[in-house]
C-alpha cells in the first residue's frame, strides 16, 4: 500500500511557483495566469497509516511556515492541478534521505517517491497549461505527468536472457544493420569482428559485441586522433601523437601526462596538482539540467581517479549555446530553444557542484547562432595530489575488482556510443537511456570514502565508471593482467537487466578500485563509516582476458588484445576548404551605442548573476575570486587559490577558446584560444613555465574537410606550446557537433577548442585583481593590438561585419610580453591587470573601471590612426590593459611593444580621446547597466 | 584549560568542514573530524569534546529541508550525548548547514531539543546566494561573543532566513539571542539585498540559545581568518574585517574558563 503525504507553503504564494508563473509569462507570453502554488507530494510505500503520519509529521512537515495533508488534496481552489513525478527506474536522490529519514525514527520503508504539484489560478486554458507542461515543466525523457497514483513504487524485471549474435553468417548489409543505431561502428571495424569470430569458430554473445562496440567507440577509441592522416594529399603523423609530442617542452613539471584519468604536474611539498577537462555536449542536448551535473559529477572522478586518489579543489565550467533571443522557427527539430538550455544547465552545475562542494571559481559562456542544434557543455576539474601517490598503477594478479558508490540500472546505456553519433530530429526520443540524473551526495560519499581509504593506502588502482561503465573501467584496468567479473554480484538499483546492461551502464557515481585481498577488510569498513556501497565483483587473473559470468553461467570472453589493439588503425582524408566568409565592412554607428551594444553582447556582458549561484568559495582556498572589487562586481581573468591553508602557495588557474574564430579560420582561431588561455592565466599572476595545457577538441563529425580544420587547430597546438615552451598534459576530444536536419542536410556546430591552464605561483601575495585601485595612475597598452583584422570580433557580431581575417596573436613577441608581465606583478609593479580579449581595449577599460568604482581617459592617438573601432574593439589575446604608478619600473623597459595610453580620474566617466578631440565621454553607471542586466533578465535572476 | 578539544562533526555531504578544522587549529584548540557514525555506533563519544562544531555543506543534500536529514538524525539517534554535552557546558557552534541543522534540532534558538521553533527559509532572492557581506556582534546572552564586533563574511547558502511567528522573533530579540545581524556601508542593521543576502527577519545573520553556549550563523567566519581570502584584499583601501574572532573568542572563552 502507498501513502501519500502532501506538504506546502502556508502563504499564498512560493517562488517555485512564482518563478514558473514568470517564465509562463516571459517565454510563452501566457498573461492569463495570476499564480502557481507548489506542494511536494511524498509517497511512502509499506507503512501503516499511522507511520506514515508518524514520519510525515516528524520528517516531511514542518508546521512553523507549513500545511500538511495526508491522503487528502492540499492545494484546494486551484483552477487546475499537475502532479509531475520522474519516471519509474529514474533515480530520484531524494528517496535514500526519506528512507533514512524514517529509519532513523524507527520506520522501515520498502520503497518511496517524492514529486511537485503544481495548482494554477487564474484565467488559463486547458491549452495554456498543456504548453506550460510540455516547454516548461516536464522533460519527457525522465519525467511524467502523473495521472494515476501508482499501485507499487517498487520496480520488478525478469532478467533478459544472453543471447548469441549469429554474426559470422551476416551480409555486409546485414552488418550495418546490426551496427546502426546500436553500435555505431563502420563497415570495415565490423569485418574486422566477423573475421575474429570466424577464426574462433563461433558467434559472440550479445555482451562480447557490446564490449567491443563500446571500447571502439569514437568518444571511448579516439579512432580519429589515432588515425593516420593524409591532408590535402601529404600523410602526417596522428593527432594524438602531435599533441602529445608537446610533453617534451618543459618536461621536468610534468609528474603525468596523457596516462591517467587527468594530468599531474609538480606542486609544492611533495604535491602535484592534477587537472581535466571534460565535455558532456550529447547529454546536456537532450537533457540539459541532468547532462549538465553528469557533466561535472564525471569530472570530479576524473580526478578522484587520478593515482591513488586525488582531492578535489576547483571546478571550471564552459558552456556555448545559440544566442538566447534566437528566434523559435530558426530552431532545428528536436532542439530544445537556447535559453532553456542555458538556465537549466547553470542550475546543473550549480546544483551539483555545490553539493559536492567544490568551487566553482573559473568558466565561461560564449554565444553563437550555429550552437543552435546542440550547445557545447564542458566540466573541468583539478585536483591536489601527493606525488607519491600520483602514479598510477596497475592491478596484480589476485587484487580484487570492488565496485563502490551508486547502485546501477538501465541509465546511461549506450552513452558512449551515443556521443559519438551525430544529432538528428529523432535523438531526443530514441536516445533518453542514455540519460541520467546525478546524485551529488552520492558523489561526495565516494569522494570522502576514497579519499579515506586512499589515505590509509588501501588503494593498488582506481578509475572512474564514466563512458562505457564497467565494461570501460574493468576493460581499461585489466588490460595488462585480464579480468573476471561475477555480473550477478553488482548492486543494482531494480531487477531485470541483462548481464551486458549491467557492464554496460553508464549509472553515475561508482568507481572502481583494485584491492589486494589483506585490504579488503579495511576498504569495507571505511565504506561502511561513510555510508557508501561497495562491491567485490570479481578479481584481476593473469590470463589476459576478460571473462563474464552471470551466476553459473559464463555469457562473455574476450582477449585483452583484441578489444584493445583489435581495432584497425584508420586513414583518413583531410581537405582543406577555401574561405567561405564574405569581406564586409561593419555598419558604421554611433561610437558610444556601439560600445554599449558590444557589453550587452552575451560574450562580453557580466556572468556575475550565475557566478553568484554556484559556490565559489566553498573549501575557503579563494586568494584571488571570480570577482572582486569596491563592489565585489569586477570580473578577474582567472583564479588563484591556496590549496594548502598554511602555506602561502597558489594554484592559478584559467582557459580560452573562441568558437567563432574557429569557425572562420580553424589555425588562427586556435592560437586565439590557447594565447587567450595563456594570458589570463599571466594576468591573475600566474608564470607560464611553471603551468600545463589541456586540449579539448570539440568538433563536427570529422568529414574531410572538419578533417583538415582539426588538422590544423592539432598544428596550432604544437606551434604555440613550442614558443611558450608549455606541454599539454590531459585533452580529450568529442567530433560529433554535427546535427542532421529531417531533410538530410547538415548543419555543422562550430567547431571548439578549449585551452585551459593550470600550474602554481610560490606566494599568493605577489599577484594581481583587474580593479582599479585608485585615480590618477597611469594605464598602460603591454602588447600589440591586430587594428586590421576583426573577424569573429564581438563588434563584427554586433555591427553585422564579416571578414576571413580573424585578430592574429603576435607571436613573435608573445613570450616576452608574458615574461615581462609575470616579473613585474611579481614585484609588485602592477596595480591592476586585465587582458584584452572579447569586447577589446573598450571592455578591459570598463570592467576594471566598474571594479574599482574609478574613471578613467584614455587617447587612442598614442595607439594608432586606425579606426577607432578597429583600437577599441580588436581582440587580440596576449595584449593587456595595466594599471601602474607613474614611477613604475616597467615603464621604464625598452624593447617592448608597451603603450602609455592615459590615466585613471577620480570622476566616475570614461572618456575616449583622440589628441584633443573628444569621442565618448559616458558615465560608467550607464555603461554598467548595460553590461550587467542582459544575463540577469535571461535567468531572470 | 590547555587546548579545548573540538569535534567537528561530518556527514554525507558536509563539506565545509576542512577550513573549520583549520580555523580552530589556527586559534588554538585541538580539532578531530568525527563522522556521525562514530557518535552512533559508540567508536567516539561527545564526552571527549568541549566543543560540537557543525560545519557548513548539504547535509544529506539538505532532502526534504535543509539540514533535516541531520537533524532529525542527531535528535533520534545520539540525543542522550547531546543532552549531556549541553549539561556539561559544552560549546556548540553551527555554521550555515550546520546552523540550519541546529534551528531544526530545536536547540536554537531556544534550547528545546527535539521542537522546532524558527526555521530558515528560503532567501527572498529565490535561490543560492554566494557573496561577501558585513555583520555586526549584538548585545547577546553569547557567552563568548562581546557586542559590536564587526567581520566581513562569506555567504554561500539558499535557505538562510531567518523566520518564525511574530511571538517566536519578539521572545528571540527580547531574551537578546540574536548575536550576528547583516549591517550596511554606514554599519546599521539592514533589510537591503545583497547586504542582507536574504531578507532574514530583522536582519538576523545568526543567534544563540539563553545558556549563550550554543551559537549558529548562516555566515562563513572560518572562510575569512587569512587576508588572503577576501576579495578585496588588494586594493589599498582594504579594511581587513577578519571573522576569525568568532572561533577565537570560542576557544579562549574555554582556556579561562
Amino acid at each position: 500500500m502507498i501513502c501519500t503525504v502532501r506538504v506546502t507553503s502556508k502563504s499564498k504564494t512560493d517562488s517555485k511557483g512564482q518563478g514558473l508563473a514568470a517564465d509562463a509569462r516571459k517565454i510563452l507570453k501566457i498573461k492569463s495566469i495570476s499564480n502557481i502554488k507548489t506542494a511536494k507530494v511524498y509517497r511512502l510505500e509499506g507503512v501503516s497509516q499511522k507511520q506514515a503520519l508518524k514520519i510525515a509529521q516528524t520528517v516531511l512537515w514542518e508546521p512553523i511556515d507549513q500545511e500538511m495533508s495526508c491522503e487528502a488534496p492540499i492545494i484546494k481552489d486551484a483552477k487546475k492541478i499537475i502532479e509531475i513525478a520522474y519516471k519509474p527506474g529514474v533515480m530520484n536522490p531524494e528517496v535514500s534521505s526519506i528512507i533514512k529519514g524514517a529509519k532513523d525514527i524507527g520506520i522501515e520503508l520498502s520503497a518511496a517517491d517524492s514529486s511537485y504539484e503544481y495548482g494554477f489560478y487564474g484565467n488559463v486554458t486547458q491549452k495554456e497549461i498543456e504548453e506550460i507542461t510540455k516547454r516548461l515543466l516536464v522533460n519527457e525523457n525522465i519525467e511524467y505527468v502523473v495521472k494515476k497514483t501508482p499501485q507499487t513504487l517498487l520496480i520488478k524485471g525478469t532478467i533478459p536472457k544472453t543471447k548469441l549474435v549469429p554474426i559470422r553468417k551476416l551480409s555486409n548489409k546485414s552488418l550495418m544493420e546490426l551496427s546502426s543505431g546500436k553500435l555505431f561502428l563502420n563497415l570495415e571495424e565490423m569485418k574486422v569482428i566477423q573475421n575474429y569470430f570466424k577464426d574462433l569458430n563461433c558467434d559472440p554473445t550479445d555482451i562480447e559485441l557490446e564490449i567491443i562496440a563500446q571500447t571502439w567507440s569514437e568518444h571511448c577509441g579516439h579512432k580519429t586522433f589515432k588515425a593516420k592522416v593524409i591532408i590535402d594529399g601529404q600523410e602526417k603523423e596522428p593527432f594524438i601523437k602531435r599533441i602529445k609530442s608537446t610533453a617534451k617542452n618543459n618536461s621536468s613539471i610534468i609528474v603525468s601526462a596523457f596516462v591517467d584519468n587527468s594530468g599531474v604536474i609538480d606542486f609544492y611539498d611533495g604535491y602535484g596538482i592534477c587537472g581535466k577537462v571534460e565535455t558532456h555536449n550529447s547529454p546536456s542536448a537532450i537533457e540539459p539540467y541532468g547532462g549538465a551535473m553528469t557533466g561535472a559529477g564525471g569530472v570530479f572522478r576524473d580526478i578522484l581517479g587520478t593515482g591513488q586518489g586525488a582531492k578535489i579543489i576547483s571546478a571550471s565550467d564552459i558552456f556555448c549555446f545559440a544566442p538566447w533571443d534566437l528566434p523559435e522557427k530558426e530552431l532545428p527539430p528536436g532542439c530544445l530553444p537556447p535559453d532553456y538550455l542555458f538556465r537549466k544547465v547553470v542550475y546543473g552545475i550549480r546544483d551539483y557542484g555545490n553539493r559536492v562542494g567544490i568551487p566553482t571559481n573559473n568558466g565561461s559562456v560564449h554565444f553563437h547562432k550555429d550552437f543552435k542544434a546542440k550547445p557545447t557543455v564542458a566540466a573541468g576539474a583539478y585536483g591536489l595530489i601527493l606525488k607519491e601517490k600520483a602514479i598510477k598503477k596497475s592491478p596484480q594478479k589476485g587484487d580484487l575488482i570492488v565496485v563502490i558508490g551508486g547502485r546501477t540500472g538501465r541509465d546511461g546505456i549506450h552513452g558512449a556510443t551515443f556521443s559519438s553519433s551525430e544529432m538528428t530530429h529523432q535523438t531526443i526520443d530514441t536516445a533518453s537511456t542514455a540519460v541520467q540524473i546525478g546524485n551529488a551526495i552520492e558523489e561526495k560519499r565516494v569522494i570522502d570514502a576514497v579519499l579515506d581509504m586512499s589515505d590509509h593506502n588501501l588503494i593498488r588502482a582506481i578509475t572512474d565508471c564514466g563512458a562505457g561503465g564497467l565494461s570501460s573501467a574493468v576493460g581499461e584496468m585489466g588490460e595488462s593482467t585480464g579480468a573476471k567479473v561475477q555480473l550477478d554480484r553488482v548492486p543494482l538499483k531494480y531487477a531485470g537487466l541483462a548481464p551486458w546492461e549491467i557492464f554496460l551502464s553508464e549509472s553515475q557515481e561508482r568507481m572502481v578500485m583494485a584491492i589486494s585481498p589483506k585490504n579488503l577488510k579495511k576498504v569495507n569498513e571505511l565504506s561502511r563509516l561513510h555510508n557508501v556501497e561497495s562491491a567485490v565483483i570479481g578479481t584481476f587473473t593473469g590470463n589476459k582476458k576478460l571473462e563474464l559470468f552471470y551466476r553459473d553461467e559464463k555469457v562473455g570472453g574476450l582477449q585483452m588484445e583484441f578489444i584493445h589493439n583489435g581495432l584497425p588503425q584508420r586513414v583518413m582524408v583531410g581537405k582543406s576548404k577555401k574561405a567561405n566568409v564574405a569581406q564586409k565592412a561593419p555598419r558604421k554607428s554611433d561610437l558610444l551605442t556601439t560600445w554599449k551594444k558590444v557589453l550587452s553582447h552575451g560574450n562580453v556582458a557580466s556572468k556575475e548573476s550565475f557566478v553568484r549561484m554556484y559556490d565559489h568559495n566553498v573549501q575557503g582556498t579563494s586568494a584571488l575570486h571570480p570577482f572582486s572589487g569596491k563592489n565585489y562586481d569586477g570580473p578577474n581573468d582567472g583564479v588563484i587559490l591556496r590549496p594548502i591553508y598554511d602555506k602561502p602557495y597558489g594554484f592559478v588557474t584559467a582557459h580560452g577558446l573562441n568558437p567563432a574564430m574557429t569557425q572562420i579560420d580553424s589555425y588562427w582561431g586556435s592560437i586565439w584560444a590557447i594565447a587567450e588561455a595563456v594570458a589570463n592565466y599571466v594576468s591573475v599572476g600566474g608564470d607560464i613555465k611553471d603551468a600545463a595545457l589541456i586540449d579539448n577538441f570539440i568538433w563536427p563529425f570529422p568529414d574531410e574537410e572538419s578533417l583538415a580544420d582539426l588538422d590544423k587547430s592539432v598544428d596550432a597546438c604544437v606551434d604555440i606550446a613550442k614558443i611558450l615552451n608549455m606541454p599539454f598534459i590531459s585533452g580529450k576530444d568529442s567530433l560529433s557537433s554535427t546535427y542532421r536536419y529531417p531533410s538530410g542536410k547538415i548543419l555543422k556546430i562550430p567547431p571548439v577548442l578549449i585551452a585551459s591552464v593550470f600550474g602554481k605561483i610560490p606566494d599568493v601575495a605577489k599577484s594581481t585583481s583587474s580593479d582599479f585601485k585608485k585615480s590618477g595612475s597611469t594605464l598602460v597598452l603591454l602588447g600589440r593590438l591586430d587594428l586590421k583584422n576583426l573577424g569573429g570580433t564581438t563588434y563584427f557580431d554586433v555591427a553585422s561585419g564579416s571578414s576571413s581575417q580573424v585578430p592574429k596573436v603576435d607571436l613573435e613577441n608573445l613570450k616576452i610580453v608574458l615574461k615581462t608581465l609575470t616579473e613585474a606583478i611579481r614585484k609588485n609593479q602592477i596595480l591592476a591587470c586585465h587582458d584584452i580579449s572579447e569586447g577589446g581595449l573598450a571592455t578591459a577599460l570598463c570592467e576594471m573601471s566598474f571594479g574599482g568604482d574609478i574613471g578613467a581617459e584614455i587617447d587612442l592617438s598614442k595607439i594608432s590612426t586606425e579606426d577607432d573601432e578597429n583600437i577599441l574593439f580588436s581582440e587580440t589575446p596576449g595584449t593587456f590593459l595595466l594599471e601602474v604608478d607613474s614611477s613604475s619600473a616597467l615603464l621604464k623597459q625598452k624593447g617592448l611593444p608597451l603603450i602609455i595610453i592615459g590615466k585613471t580620474l577620480k570622476k566616475e566617466t570614461l572618456s575616449i580621446r583622440r589628441s584633443d578631440t573628444k569621442l565618448i565621454e559616458a558615465k560608467t553607471t550607464e555603461l554598467k547597466k548595460a553590461w550587467q542586466t542582459p544575463i540577469k533578465e535571461v535567468l531572470s535572476v | 584549560m590547555s587546548e579545548p578539544r573540538v569535534c567537528i562533526l561530518q556527514a554525507d555531504g558536509i563539506n565545509c568542514d576542512h577550513e573549520l578544522f583549520y580555523a580552530f587549529e589556527k586559534y588554538g584548540a585541538q580539532p578531530k573530524f568525527v563522522h556521525v557514525n562514530k557518535l552512533r555506533s559508540g567508536q567516539d563519544t561527545l564526552r571527549n569534546y568541549q566543543i560540537l562544531a557543525i560545519p557548513g555543506g548539504f547535509s544529506y543534500g539538505d532532502d526534504i529541508a535543509s539540514g533535516k536529514i541531520l537533524a532529525i538524525e542527531l535528535v533520534s539517534s545520539i540525543r542522550g550525548q547531546i543532552e549531556k554535552f549541553i549539561e556539561k557546558k559544552g560549546l556548540v557552534i553551527g555554521i550555515c548547514n550546520g546552523f540550519q541543522a541546529l534551528v531544526r534540532t530545536g536547540l536554537l534558538p531556544f534550547g528545546n531539543l527535539g521542537q522546532m521553533d524558527a526555521t530558515l527559509s528560503q532567501n527572498k532572492s529565490g535561490h543560492f546566494e554566494c557573496r561577501w557581506v558585513k555583520i555586526r556582534t549584538e548585545k547577546s546572552a553569547c557567552k563568548f561573543l562581546p557586542a559590536g564586533l564587526v567581520a566581513e563574511v562569506a555567504v554561500n547558502h539558499g535557505e538562510g532566513d531567518f523566520y518564525s511567528t511574530k511571538e517566536v522573533i519578539n521572545k528571540v530579540e527580547r531574551e537578546k539571542l540574536v548575536t550576528f545581524r547583516y549591517i550596511d556601508q554606514k554599519g546599521k542593521p539592514t533589510m537591503n539585498y545583497p547586504q542582507n543576502p536574504n531578507g532574514s527577519t530583522n536582519a538576523i545573520a545568526g543567534v544563540c540559545d539563553p545558556s549563550g553556549r550554543i551559537i549558529g550563523l548562516m555566515p562563513h567566519p572560518e572562510k575569512f581568518i587569512e587576508k588572503t581570502q577576501n576579495p578585496n584584499w588588494r586594493r589599498p583601501d582594504f579594511e581587513d574585517l577578519q571573522a576569525g574572532f568568532v572561533i577565537k573568542n570560542m576557544v579562549e572563552f574555554l582556556k579561562r574558563s
